[in-house]
């Protein structure tokens, strides 16, 4: 079976309408940003978070009213289940030892709801000042990647493929943030920005590279290959004849990252979700942001 | 299959290696295999004559993090601030709000403490000396050494507090006995401990942080504490009158302080403490009831200890304490109130320390013979033996407090001069408790107080469930690429997941083989893995089609697919390879995980793409001439 064979549809002729498309999404992204802003998850805040596993379901809004009156701070608590283990999801912020927290926890619970038998399965913090270096260190590591990028690209290619490439990236990560700014609250699942959707956002920028790069790779090949062909062109034809490999490998990548959100566990559903999206944007972006870039900064050297 | 014979040796040499390097894995499964089947008995004979076999597997087998494992990771940071404080000496105000400054900003910045602390004394006056401040002549520190001299000072002992704390905690965790506990330095001041199936995760926080300061002290003079007693109640007295029941019941206490009743004790609590009614309109006697009977000052409710602590810290009622006295309480309730509220004496002991606990040469756990309570026996080095005899000998007939941690865990009272360096911690809540203690005693002291600023505690049924999950993940996943493979691309579909089967293996080799953690990102990243590994060999398929459709024989053909591609698959990969490189840099854990997964699949990936399939094509094609469908 082939798809996309001998395709040549005229992706550069229509970058307008991507731009116009990228820009609304980009739009809305910054608009959501301004209004609802990013949900930082414990990672990058501080605070703590606690799974504990109940022999019977419980009812969240009673959990929390149970535990608020003896806490601090007013907890944030989810319920589900996963493998036929009735769970609860518990955030909380504040100052107090650690040990005294867990002990409130479990003989609140307990005292609620008897017979619930609460057992703290996982117990994570992280200090204000831990968290402000967490913050620290994905805002170096996402940078430095797009850094290091730029400067292989421009090693590899020249100076307008790098642009290109980096300047999709930032599209991808943009609208991907956008989304999960969007969304935040209104899914079934957390969408709180941690290390793990860090981890995620630079598996996006990795893989919407290698779209890229596939593509800028087939440009340069077709510039010494077809030296009077026109520009515009070289880039159409490059982007045509590398699609169906864009499609193929975007593909069997979503339906793995699919596999993992149905089936990676309750830990692993934002990282799964960000890549999805991630990888969609990804690939749109390599066609539509990438290489017309690259055509726009040519153009604009030659009109000169 | 001429030419072929360097890739073959490759290919082979890498198998074999990923090989070598999971043996032990797959032993380590079939010894917790056999071991799952065994009785108690069966099992600690087949552990005893199996030592060596199962402690060399253990160790060379694939790790799983603990997030898949169960246990607990914490990072730990030395206070460096709290160091500084206490390597000076003479400091005023300005000193503190320095610190303070210095301490304020670290938060915010890359640099360290030091550094930042250094710039801000020279920033407010740029002639002052440091070494006013750090004055040490074993360490060289005269009054005429430079600002750099005392930083450099500063940072010698900084490194060395850190190194000493990772050895003192290897020692405690050892001997509070984890199998297979991992304690590393991250960065300058942190350190990070990874112990894999705690189920105390509470015990080993103490454990953690106990900074371990044992202290003997004298206490305050029962005179003086009466009248700092009446002072610090009538400092609080809003009423008109100075005539409460606090005062009243210290006239007894000043006659006859011994006759206190056990019984009137009881009373006075439930009165002062419990009933909120009897607001006596005095802010101390509120939260406290006041004893003033020998050392001990009054007595407080557990949930009332951060009140007092405020009334106490007042610098108008701390210029009320006798001279050189603070007040510390005791480690364990001495009772509870009506509703089950434990109460804890309030003490009055001298700030001198006259011994601390560097002079033990030992410490175990005893049992008291009358009661068989727990306690710590201890014994001093010959010179703590000749301190502890001059106190007891020169104080027979008070009290002198063991102070553990800031808490006064027993104040027994002299009754003869003690000769050969003995003492005893008793008090204490359970063997646990006095086990502890004996380690931390034993380890040492940290030489600066640590704090937990991450910690990740994952019980075993939840990392279960991980690894179910994260395994269903990896099969499914790599059935449906599969299937797909097959299904675009026909027999070359089939060599290309004959491949990516080989770099599964490559990649839990490559794990093992650098001793590498195997976590739950990192399981999501062999997921990726497979849905991008198959990448490489898309690229070539691709082109192998296109140089198809120009007309070309089906060699010459794999020949320009694999050749062509080549770039491509080069340039994509060592910037996906790049990104890895970086997230593994910044990341902690579990991202760590990710990160090598995602540098493996990479490497592995372009390697049986490039190699692997073409030995195959190569051999099907050449040798065999027969044809390989490409779809």
């Amino acid at each position: 079976m082939r798809i996309f064979e001998n395709s040549n549809y005229g992706f550069i002729a229509s970058r307008k309408k991507g731009y116009i498309f990228s820009g609304i999404l980009l739009f809305i992204s910054l608009i959501s940003f301004a209004i609802n802003g990013l949900e930082l998850g414990i990672d990058f805040k501080g605070g703590r978070e606690f799974v504990i596993e109940t022999t019977n379901v419980l009812d969240a809004t009673a959990v929390r009213s149970a535990l608020s009156s003896l806490m601090a701070s007013n907890p944030e608590v989810k319920t589900y289940r996963v493998d036929g283990v009735d769970q609860l999801l518990i955030r909380t912020v504040g100052e107090e030892d650690i040990d005294v927290v867990r002990d409130q926890l479990t003989r609140g619970i307990e005292s609620a709801f008897p017979g619930s038998n609460p057992v703290i399965e996982k117990t994570y913090v992280v200090s204000a000042r831990f968290a402000k270096d967490l913050e620290r260190g994905a805002i170096y590591s996402i940078l430095g990647s797009l850094l290091v990028i730029f400067v292989y690209i421009l090693i590899r290619f020249e100076w307008r493929f790098g642009v290109g490439a980096v300047g999709a990236l930032f599209h991808d990560v943009i609208i991907t943030l956008g989304l999960f700014s969007l969304l935040q609250g209104k899914l079934g699942f957390s969408l709180q920005i941690d290390q793990t959707i860090i981890a995620a956002f630079l598996a996006i920028v990795g893989y919407s590279l290698n779209d890229t790069v596939v593509v800028f790779d087939r440009i340069r090949e077709y510039t010494g290959l077809f030296k009077s062909e026109a520009y515009d062109s070289i880039l159409n034809r490059s982007i045509n004849n590398t699609l169906s490999r864009t499609i193929i490998t975007s593909g069997t990548t979503l339906l793995v990252v699919f596999v993992l959100f149905i089936f990676g566990g309750e830990v692993l559903r934002g990282f799964a979700f960000a890549i999805l999206f991630g990888i969609s944007i990804g690939t749109y972006s390599s066609i539509f942001v990438a290489t017309p870039i690259v055509l726009e900064l040519k153009n604009r050297a030659t009109k000169r | 299959m001429q030419g072929n014979g360097f890739k073959i040796f490759l290919a082979v040499f890498f198998f074999a290696l990923s090989g070598y390097y999971l043996y032990p894995t797959a032993q380590n499964y079939f010894i917790k295999k056999e071991v799952s089947g065994l009785s108690g008995e069966e099992l600690a004979t087949y552990q005893k004559e199996n030592f060596a076999k199962i402690r060399n597997v253990e160790e060379k087998a694939l790790k799983l993090g603990l997030d898949l494992l169960g246990g607990m990771h914490v990072t730990l940071e030395v206070r460096v601030e709290a160091l500084i404080r206490e390597l000076a000496t003479d400091t005023d105000d300005a000193f503190n709000e320095i610190l303070a400054a210095a301490t304020a900003e670290v938060e915010n910045s890359d640099e360290s403490i030091i550094d930042l602390f250094v710039a801000e004394f020279t920033r407010r006056d740029p002639n002052a000396r440091l070494s006013r401040y750090f004055r040490n002549e074993t360490a060289g520190i005269t009054r005429r050494s430079s600002n750099e001299d005392v930083a450099a000072f500063l940072r010698t002992e900084a490194n060395e507090a850190v190194t000493r704390a990772i050895s003192i905690i290897r020692d405690r965790v050892d001997r509070y006995g984890v199998t297979e506990p991992s304690i590393q330095q991250q960065g300058s001041r942190r350190v990070i401990v990874e112990l894999p199936g705690i189920d105390d995760p509470d015990r080993i926080r103490g454990l953690l942080r106990g900074t371990a300061r044992l202290e003997f002290r004298l206490m305050v003079d029962p005179a003086d504490n009466v009248r700092t007693l009446q002072r610090v109640i009538e400092f609080y007295e809003t009423g008109v009158a100075s005539s409460t029941t606090g005062v009243d019941s210290l006239a007894t206490a000043e006659t006859d302080s011994s006759a206190v009743a056990s019984a009137d004790t009881t009373l006075d609590i439930n009165d002062l403490l419990n009933d909120d009614s009897n607001n006596s309109g005095n802010a101390l006697l509120d939260v406290m009831q006041p004893l003033g009977q020998g050392v001990t000052f009054g007595r407080v409710a557990e949930q009332d200890t951060a009140q007092v602590n405020a009334l106490m810290k007042d610098p108008a009622v701390v210029a009320l304490f006798p001279r050189g006295v603070k007040y510390m309480y005791t480690s364990s309730a001495v009772g509870t109130t009506a509703e089950g509220n434990e109460v804890y004496d309030l003490l009055g002991v001298r700030d001198e320390i006259e011994l601390t606990g560097d002079v033990i040469t030992d410490a175990r756990v005893d049992f008291d013979q009358f009661t068989n309570i727990p306690e710590v026996t201890m014994t001093m080095n010959s010179e703590g033996s000749r301190t502890w005899a001059r106190l007891t000998g020169a104080n027979v007939g008070s009290n002198v407090a063991i102070v553990l941690d800031g808490v006064v865990y027993s104040y027994p009272n002299v009754l003869q001069r003690i000769t050969g360096g003995r003492s005893n911690i008793t008090n204490l809540a359970n063997q646990a408790e006095a086990q502890d203690i004996v380690t931390v005693l034993k380890s040492g002291a940290l030489p600066a107080p640590v704090e937990i600023v991450q910690e990740s505690t994952v019980g075993p049924s939840l990392g279960a469930a991980s690894i179910r999950a994260g395994l269903y993940s990896v099969i499914i996943g790599l059935m449906i690429v599969a299937l797909f493979m097959i299904f675009y691309y026909r027999t070359s579909g089939i060599i290309a997941d004959l491949a990516l089967i080989l770099n599964l293996i490559f990649i839990v080799g490559i794990l093992a083989g650098f001793n590498a953690t195997l976590t739950l990102p990192g399981i999501a990243g062999i997921v990726l893995t497979i849905g991008m590994a198959v990448d490489a060999n898309v690229l070539i398929f691709e082109r192998v089609r296109e140089e198809q459709s120009t007309g070309k024989t089906l060699k010459a053909a794999m020949e320009g697919g694999y050749s062509k591609a080549l770039s491509a698959i080069f340039d994509s990969n060592i910037t996906t390879f790049f990104v890895g490189v970086i997230l593994y840099s910044f990341g902690i854990g579990p991202i760590q995980g990710f990160a090598v997964t995602l540098m493996a699949g990479i490497l592995s990936s372009m390697f049986t793409a490039i190699v692997f399939t073409r030995i195959i094509m190569d051999y099907v094609v050449v040798d065999k001439k027969k044809s390989v469908n490409f779809g």
